[in-house]
């Protein structure tokens, strides 16, 4: 059998979306409205997905990020229609951890802290990746694990930012060198 | 272009009540062979299948987009594949008490879940039992040929008299020489690529066009070569060229899905057993096929000892049927197949058919796979992207222990199946750390410049590892399950360690930074390459079959999957079942026309 190394010995990763942020004290743009309601995530807790997992993977020169990806919205269905009751409760607590943190640090919920404040609770809930320990550290390696496997399944990761050349069928010689 | 795909033949009605020339069990590569080779000796054969047929292309829908699929390709809710740490802390069987509606074996957690979700067995209907196992299996028309790895490869005189060579085991009854028209025949008929190396202990194939290799395995082969050690293109059971006489299969055409899933070719460029070979055989008008007969009795007769036929169970009714033959050929897999032998008690057999030795079920074997090695690239670090993945399969790093040399700490070898460069997801993002603008940037710029390989290693064939049947748990249609008394040996552990520190030496001689090493041995049966357990030999009291697969009891009885190989050598199995079904089912046939069985 042929398959990569990592995905021999690797579990699933939940996975991706489109978006809705409550306008923002802070001045923040405020995004478009999500198409359709979300099927798990209260609208707030959408929000603070949607936010985290577009820090995780901006919009670059190369590709917009997770936001325009939809990332969110597909975790949301993926947790929806889970059928283990874990991945949905440890989401739904992983949010609360990230509240709680944005309390502590900010005095006010995630979304309605600056992009400053923002960006200083990821920094700290990242810095631990290697070995996490509080919830919202843990929670940090499950929405980056989600986003990645959404994002680079999505239409904007594989053709805007990998510019992944395959899945095209090659009527002579394959891609590549001979063996010489 | 237009790929036209021709319909199979119709099913004939099968009709229980005629005495076939043969009945054939399992249509996998070695039961496809058999029917093709008997049928176009003008036999007329049964062929039964326990799963069902599907329509593959369908299942498998190779160039799908990740995104066009609602679950990017995963399973809907409710259905599992088991984890490498199932297997490692809990012992089968894994569907215990599990909550999910449906198990699968750990392939269903590879990329793509849901495209073999009615490929695999539901574990929950499969028990077993016994020491831990990662047992893969496939019931439908062509088994895992319609999910296989596609790695094609010969085995040589150094796995076929290995007794000879280093003293320990059996000697095969047959030589590379025997066997080499038949490798021929299979190369024609099915179509293999792969590029001639010259290699005695890995002999080359009459290939078709070959894979190319990408800047990063030119590399790695020009160090190994200076090493005295050979990378060469993945050897693919895969037509790269096309086959004329085949009307079922398209030549490959690149499209680039190979990697990602569980095999799967949904134009059969990839060989797979009903397009290679049960539907041409339909053609000949010499094959009945039953799909959803799983057997579970080789009938006797009473007075001559000799096989009449089999007992099988409608998957779907679960009424017992009795199909009758003048000859019977098993080709279930090897643990199947096995299975099957033990099941058939009778007065005249009463340790099951074919099992006057003792032998059935002993002397399993397969390959010990875990041990690898991960590397980065540098010059290729930030390089636009290329096309790298559409094509069969990455590289092959030949066998290169204890050839001419002589290794302290085991006998044997290994080989290292490998890939590098772009593919349609960047799984390096997994181990890239951080967030951000600065980790998405990273990702891309280092997303075509790992190269990583692991090893495939030979497990010596020993009594002591056996398979027998439970005496209490059965499945879902009431057969008694197959019980795993099987485990790693030293030799085994010895050589996992070799892999590791070898393959690391390989990567730094060629300047490639080694970046991850894995040292851990994946769970017994990871390899799907299960041999052994009725094996063929000279002396009946320690083997089951002679050298054309035919029982040394039973003379109308073949075993021709690979239960018969007498050992695992490292090279994978399924183009060496091929060509010894061949043979076998030649010899068959000649002797049938001469009355002799």
């Amino acid at each position: 059998m042929t398959i990569s190394r990592r995905e021999m010995i690797q579990a699933t990763a939940a996975a991706a979306g489109a978006l809705a942020l409550p306008s923002s004290k802070s001045g923040a743009p405020v995004p478009p409205l999500p198409p359709v309601p979300p099927k798990f995530f209260t609208p707030a807790e959408f929000a603070l997905v949607d936010e985290l997992s577009d820090m995780i993977i901006p919009t670059d020169q190369q590709s917009a990020g997770a936001r325009a990806a939809g990332v969110a919205a597909y975790i949301d269905g993926r947790l929806a229609e889970s059928f283990e009751p874990e991945p949905p409760q440890r989401w739904r607590a992983g949010i609360q951890a990230v509240e709680a943190l944005s309390r502590e640090m900010s005095g006010t919920t995630f979304m309605e802290s600056t992009p400053a404040q923002r960006l200083a609770l990821l920094t700290r809930i990242a810095a631990a990746e290697s070995d996490p320990k509080t919830d919202a550290e843990k929670f940090f390696k499950e929405i980056k694990g989600g986003t990645i496997r959404a994002y680079y399944t999505s239409k904007i990761g594989i053709h805007d930012d990998q510019q992944y050349k395959g899945n095209v069928i090659q009527p002579g010689e394959y891609a590549g060198y001979d063996a010489t | 272009m237009t790929l036209i795909r021709f319909k199979a033949s119709q099913e004939q009605d099968v009709d229980l009540a005629r005495t076939y020339d043969a009945i054939v069990v399992g249509s996998g590569a070695a039961g496809g062979m058999a029917a093709h080779v008997l049928t176009s000796q003008g036999m007329k054969v049964l062929l039964l299948e326990a799963g069902k047929k599907i329509p593959i292309e369908q299942e498998l829908r190779s160039m799908e987009w990740p995104y066009d699929h609602p679950r990017r390709g995963e399973a809907p809710p409710g259905y599992h594949a088991i984890r490498f740490n199932e297997y490692t802390v809990r012992k089968p069987p894994y569907a215990k008490g599990s909550a999910f509606k449906h198990v699968f074996s750990y392939v269903g957690g590879w990329g793509g879940a849901d495209y073999v979700k009615n490929i695999l067995v539901d574990e929950k209907d499969h028990p077993y039992t016994g020491t831990r196992y990662a047992w893969v299996r496939a019931r439908l028309l062509g088994g895992k040929t319609n999910i296989w790895g596609r790695l094609a490869l010969r085995l040589s005189d150094y796995d076929f008299k290995g007794k000879t060579h280093d003293g320990y085991g059996e000697d095969w009854p047959i030589s590379y020489a025997d066997i080499e028209p038949y490798y021929d025949k299979v190369d024609l008929y099915l179509g293999i690529s792969g590029h001639k190396e010259n290699l005695p202990h890995l002999p080359d194939s009459l290939f078709q066009r070959p894979n190319k290799l990408t800047a990063a395995e030119v590399k790695l082969r020009k160090s190994l070569a200076t090493m005295g050690r050979t990378l060469t293109p993945y050897r693919a059971g895969v037509t790269t060229d096309g086959v004329k006489h085949n009307k079922y299969r398209s030549k490959c055409f690149g499209r680039g899905a190979c990697g990602r899933r569980p095999g799967g070719c949904d134009i059969h460029a990839a060989f797979d057993s009903p397009t290679g070979l049960i539907y041409p055989a339909m053609d000949t008008g010499n094959l009945t096929l039953r799909t959803n007969s799983i057997a579970h009795e080789v009938l006797v007769d009473p007075h001559t000892g000799k096989a009449r036929g089999i007992s099988f169970v409608d998957a779907q009714n679960h009424r017992t049927y009795e199909a009758k033959a003048k000859v019977v050929i098993l080709a279930a897999s090897t643990l199947e197949s096995a299975r099957l032998l033990l099941l058939s008690k009778s007065r005249q057999h009463p340790n099951g058919i074919g099992n006057a030795s003792g032998h059935v079920g002993h002397n399993f074997c397969e390959h010990v796979m875990g041990p690898g090695v991960t590397g980065l690239v540098k010059e290729m670090v930030g390089a636009p992207p290329t096309l790298d993945d559409g094509k069969p399969g990455g590289f092959y790093v030949a066998r290169f222990r204890n050839l001419e040399d002589k290794q302290p700490g085991f006998i044997r070898g290994y080989g290292f199946e490998g890939g590098s460069g772009f593919s349609i997801f960047p799984d390096s993002a997994w181990d890239t750390p951080g967030f951000g603008g600065q980790f998405k940037k990273s990702v891309r710029e280092h997303a075509g410049a790992f190269i990583s390989m692991g090893g495939f290693g030979e497990v010596l064939a020993r009594y002591e590892n056996y398979m027998d049947l439970d005496p209490e748990v059965k499945d879902s249609w009431g057969i008694p399950v197959l019980r795993f008394n099987y485990q790693f040996g030293d030799n085994e552990k010895k050589m996992c360690e070799d892999m590791a520190n070898a393959g690391k030496e390989m990567f730094e001689a060629a300047g490639i930074e080694v970046v991850g090493v894995d040292k851990n041995i994946l769970t017994e049966g990871w390899s799907i390459h299960e041999l052994g357990t009725a094996r063929m030999g000279t002396d009946p009291k320690t083997s089951v079959l002679n050298q054309f697969q035919q029982s040394h009891d039973v003379k109308n009885l073949f075993v021709v999957d690979g239960s018969s190989h007498v050992s695992a050598s490292c090279q994978n199995p399924t183009w060496t079942i091929m060509a010894l079904a061949w043979r076998s089912c030649e010899h068959l046939a000649d002797e049938f026309k001469r009355g002799n069985l």
